[in-house]
């Protein structure tokens, strides 16, 4: 009985002991309110006031802000009263104009970031969840290839962590906007992973999703299960190593390149891509395999001296299924499936391709083809 | 030894003895000089044994072929070319079938009263409705690419059907079956685009449906037309697996009675104002399919009888509405993933929310409009 009452006093005791160390819940918008809540007005204002490592839990609603993230945390929108979008815009209703906040490291190019994760002190993950970002009425001024850029969701080197759930619309900004951007040009390596978000109606020089980093890559991208429409000049640009996996992206017709494959060990796989200039785009890629491309103009296109491996694809309703630029390349094109189209394997100099599966195609292998 | 000798002689006598069944192969166009040659398809579909394979060359055949014997009809490639196109006639396609609706049918390749019964397939040809002109106006005229008849069976595998725009009235695929023998059609890996009414078309007019479709791995696409319905199935039964589905106004639409389930799989359908409608066809399972860039992803209709349509593991997003229930009792939706949507659920019959059984992120408006 002694003992027993002893093992109850010390649990009694540990509760006591732990109480003041539980775990509070921060929130932004006022949906939760009470003990065990800790409120916050702005998003801007959590993510600078909660302890490292925190979770934010953001109501549904309009947030104007530019938030700029320093510390590794995890930014979810939540469900409540019939309402489950947590949107950060532009039009901050104090006057306040969208502000330049990051420079590439990659591009050298000028972004103005909606969220931007970059400095973050202490190393950890910054992850967003259940988040959109709206990018109606954003402008940076001038827009053309080397001006500053609207960007969604940047990460910028030295971050790491995970975008899920998300959508990213709207960045338009006359052309040069970009819905979720991550980049490393560090030499310590980061994992970012883009994942089961929507990207749409970005601008029509921009890309959708785009990992960058320098060579050898020091990002680790994982790009998987996004759906994309309407999604700039390029939908997923992939220059860093990683993988770009079962995302589906649709364009309505303006977009140039569904997937531009341009880095060492990046692997895409099994992406659904309809209705682009160009399905896949390859200067470099580790495999490009089990995509299914259609209605495009290209299925696949290769830089000259692309080297890559591009088997078990499916490509229908092409102008041309695979267009080499007159250029040579490195790596098996095999078990490929092409059905309707005009041009099999274009502006292609070298032996017969065999090992492929083709059929109702104009012209299997012309030397000289325009490729639509 | 001598036992050795004899089994050769066995052997070599079986193989004599068989060769008259043997499958024989033919061609049409010229270019195999080593099969026997027909100048038409429709010579050849209505002259060679049953089950012979004909070859066709690439080139254009202007016919309108009827094929009521079993056989492979196959594209075959040549000197770089590998596309033997079936064009409308140019004076004009004849009606040539009534279907179970009443519908008068242009078929340009009709399968019909198969006789002996066996399956026809037909792979690696397109078919082009470009030209087609048809004797009557629609309806009662309608205009298909390939049509399976009341009492067919086969596979229509890496075939092309495009451009059958008869008005209101064109159809890529139709496979139908009324009263008799239930029959088992598979479409898979086609490339259909640009038809006035439905992609893919299959229907019975029995209870319990005497049609049996597999539909799978086909891309069908109308962006450059506004086809009515990119895969079409009333009251049959089967699968719809696999496919890229993408414009239009009703992705995959299952109807017809409260007999004919059918499973939808793993199709990816996007730019299109309905991505899946379902209306009777109770028992249902839609499952595992990605559906994005639509103004509804599920529509429901039909009498709600018990047990209705499931609806499990699927993924939209950028979507107006998740799903309309219609106030259609008995549709069960549970574990999918819905992401960036205006609203979530509309006209909720009062026993289904589909709340709190699947995940839902960036949705405006989770339900609206409950049905009384």
């Amino acid at each position: 009985m002694s003992r027993h009452l002893a093992w109850f006093f010390w649990v009694i005791a540990m509760l006591a002991l732990s109480a003041p160390l539980q775990a509070l819940t921060y929130e932004v918008g006022g949906c939760k309110t009470g003990a065990g809540y800790v409120n916050f007005t702005t998003i801007s204002a959590a993510v600078i006031g909660v302890p490292a490592g925190s979770t934010i839990e953001v109501c549904p609603g309009v947030y104007s802000e530019q938030v700029t993230i320093t510390q590794p945390l995890t930014l979810k929108g939540i469900a409540f009263n019939n309402a489950s979008r947590a949107v950060i815009t532009i039009n901050d209703p104090t006057g306040a104009p969208l502000a330049p906040n990051v420079t590439s490291l990659t591009t050298g190019q000028p972004f103005y970031a909606q969220v931007l994760v970059h400095n973050v002190n202490p190393a950890g993950p910054v992850n967003l969840t259940g988040i959109t970002v709206d990018g109606s009425g954003g402008s940076t001024g001038e827009c053309s290839i080397v001006s500053a850029g609207l960007a969604g969701i940047f990460y910028a080197p030295g971050t790491s962590g995970t975008v899920d759930e998300v959508t990213a619309r709207n960045q338009v900004n006359d052309g040069c906007g970009f819905g979720v951007w991550v980049e490393n040009a560090d030499a310590t390596s980061e994992t970012i992973t883009i994942k089961n978000s929507s990207v749409h109606d970005v601008g029509g020089l921009g890309v959708a999703i785009a990992a960058l980093s320098l060579t050898p890559s020091t990002l680790t991208s994982t790009i998987s299960g996004n759906f994309l429409s309407n999604a700039g000049f390029i939908g997923i640009e992939g220059d860093a190593s990683g993988t770009i996996a079962g995302n589906v992206l649709t364009s309505s017709g303006t977009g140039e390149t569904g997937i531009f494959a341009e880095a060492a060990g990046l692997t895409v796989s099994a992406n659904t891509a309809a209705s682009w200039y160009e399905g896949i785009r390859i200067s470099l890629a580790s495999t490009v395999e089990s995509n299914k491309l259609s209605n495009v103009g290209t299925a696949i296109t290769f830089f000259p001296d692309a080297v890559v491996p591009v088997k078990s694809n499916t490509a229908m309703n092409v102008g041309c299924g695979f267009d080499f630029l007159s250029g040579s390349i490195t790596g098996a094109i095999s078990g490929n499936v092409l059905n309707d189209a005009a041009n099999a394997f274009a502006n292609w100099l070298g032996s017969s391709i065999s090992g492929n599966s083709l059929y109702n195609v104009d012209t299997i292998q012309p030397t000289v083809a325009s490729c639509p | 030894m001598y036992k050795h000798r004899i089994l050769l002689l066995l052997m070599a006598a079986t193989m004599i003895a068989s060769r008259p069944a043997q499958a024989k192969s033919y061609e049409v166009g010229g270019c195999n000089p080593s099969l026997p040659e027909f100048p038409t398809i429709q010579m050849a579909v209505s002259s060679v044994p049953p089950e012979s394979t004909i070859l066709v060359c690439p080139g254009t055949y202007f016919e309108q072929v009827i094929i009521s014997q079993p056989l492979t009809l196959k594209g075959a490639d040549i000197n770089n070319l590998d596309r033997p196109v079936i064009a409308a006639p140019p004076n004009g396609l004849a009606i040539n079938v009534t279907s179970i609706t009443g519908a008068q049918v242009a078929a340009q390749v009709l399968v019909e009263n198969v006789t002996p019964p066996g399956n026809v397939v037909l792979t690696g040809i397109t078919v082009d409705g470009s030209l087609a002109e048809v004797p009557l106006s629609c309806p009662p005229a309608a205009l298909a690419g390939i049509f399976y008849a009341s009492g067919s069976s086969g596979t229509i595998n890496d075939m092309t059907t495009r451009d059958q725009k008869l008005a209101s009235c064109g159809y890529g695929i139709w496979l139908e079956n009324g009263a008799g023998p239930n029959q088992t059609i598979t479409v898979e890996n086609n490339s259909v685009h640009d038809m006035s009414s439905a992609g893919i078309l299959a229907q019975s007019n029995q209870t319990p449906p005497t049609l049996t479709a597999t539909i799978q791995g086909n891309f069908v696409n109308s962006l450059n037309y506004n086809q009515t319905t990119d895969i079409e199935v009333f009251g049959i039964l089967g699968a719809i697996t696999g496919n890229v589905v993408t414009g239009g106004l009703v992705g995959i639409t299952n109807a017809g009675t409260d007999a004919s389930p059918v499973t939808i799989s793993e199709n990816a359908v996007a730019g299109i104002s309905i991505g899946v409608g379902m209306s009777f066809g109770d028992g249902s399972k839609v499952t595992s399919n990605k559906i994005s860039n639509v103004y509804t992803a599920f529509f429901f209709g039909g009498s709600g009888v018990s047990p209705g349509p499931t609806v499990t593991a699927n993924t939209t997003q950028n979507t107006t509405y998740v799903i309309n229930y219609n106030c259609i009792p008995n549709v069960t939706v549970k574990s999918n993933t819905f992401n960036d949507s205006e609203f979530g659920f509309l006209q909720i019959p009062p026993e289904n929310s589909g709340l709190g059984v699947n995940a839902i992120d960036n949705i405006d408006t989770v339900q609206t409009s409950s049905c009384p």
